[in-house]
């Protein structure tokens, strides 16, 4: 099978194409996030965060900007199809989870592996948002703390397991 | 880029924030789930159950001029019939958190649930 990068094409084009694929698989990830049910014992509101899988990724094997770019579009998706509120929620988690997975990743070492990194972005994709809930609602958010953090290491470790998987997949299209 | 999938330090990591999690669980002391079933008849109380203790499922009769029959089951309270035409109260259905209440207008008689300790005004999110 002949690699897309093998083709005749600029690589400004096939950046803009890549970013543009990374983008929809991340809206598409959000979307079918909101179709499974709700899982038991887990707070109100809170997802799986599948289309974190997308902005690791972009964090670190395309780039920071790049990045930034799908979680705000992530986060205008949501806006548009679920209210200001939801676009606020992901915004705030998806740009500074993108972010520390990206900061993480350029220490001069790369202090973890794929899971440690899912974990890490997890983590601060929900503290931004029950701080950005604490703001909009209540500071009685803050109970949800424990469970945000034991649901953003669960859900860490699979964002991790499953980057592992698509990584080499995705990485066929990857420009050099 | 090439990543390693699991490093000494993403265990490290996750065993950090489990403990926390756990910790914080303990710390916060969340207020029970459930509370204590009032039931009202012309706004004077008649009986109460604690819906935290109550591990069998009952059903009593109240009411007089409306014959009205509460299920008290482990953690919740329901209006199962209610002899009156609207049947609001029967469509209320099962109420558990403190500050739930059901209430039968016609037949007069209200099942409201309180804390049996500090709880708060409601959750969002």
């Amino acid at each position: 099978m002949k690699n897309i990068s093998n083709l005749n094409i600029s690589n400004r084009t096939r950046s803009v194409a890549f970013n543009g694929l990374l983008a929809a698989l991340a809206l598409t990830l959000s979307a079918v996030e909101l179709m499974l049910p709700p899982i038991p014992l887990m707070p109100p509101g809170a997802k799986l965060g599948l289309s974190n899988i997308i902005t690791m990724y972009a964090a670190s094997q395309v780039g920071l900007i790049p990045a930034l770019c799908i979680a705000v579009i992530k986060g205008l998706f949501a806006g548009i199809t679920r209210g200001a509120t939801a676009m606020m929620m992901s915004l705030s988690g998806g740009v500074l989870s993108t972010f520390i997975t990206w900061a993480l990743l350029h220490l001069k070492k790369n202090p973890f592996g794929l899971i440690g990194l899912g974990v890490a972005g997890a983590l601060s994709h929900n503290a931004a948002q029950l701080l950005v809930a604490m703001l909009l609602t209540t500071p009685a958010v803050i109970y949800y703390l424990p469970f945000l953090i034991i649901f953003g290491v669960i859900f860490g470790i699979i964002t991790g397991l499953v980057l592992r998987v698509i990584m080499p997949l995705l990485g066929k299209f990857i420009i050099e | 880029m090439r990543i390693m999938v699991l490093k000494k330090r993403d265990l490290i990591l996750i065993l950090f924030f489990l403990l926390v999690g756990i910790f914080l669980i303990f710390l916060f002391n969340y207020p029970q789930q459930t509370g204590i079933a009032i039931v009202e008849q012309n706004g004077a109380e008649i009986c109460r159950f604690d819906l935290q203790k109550q591990n069998r499922t009952e059903e009593i009769n109240v009411g007089d001029k409306y014959n009205v029959r509460l299920k008290i089951e482990p953690g919740a309270i329901s209006f199962i019939h209610s002899d009156c035409p609207d049947q609001i109260c029967v469509k209320t259905g099962k109420i558990s958190k403190p500050g739930q209440a059901a209430v039968c207008l016609p037949a007069k008689i209200s099942v409201k649930i309180t804390g049996n300790k500090k709880t708060h005004d409601g959750y969002t999110g």
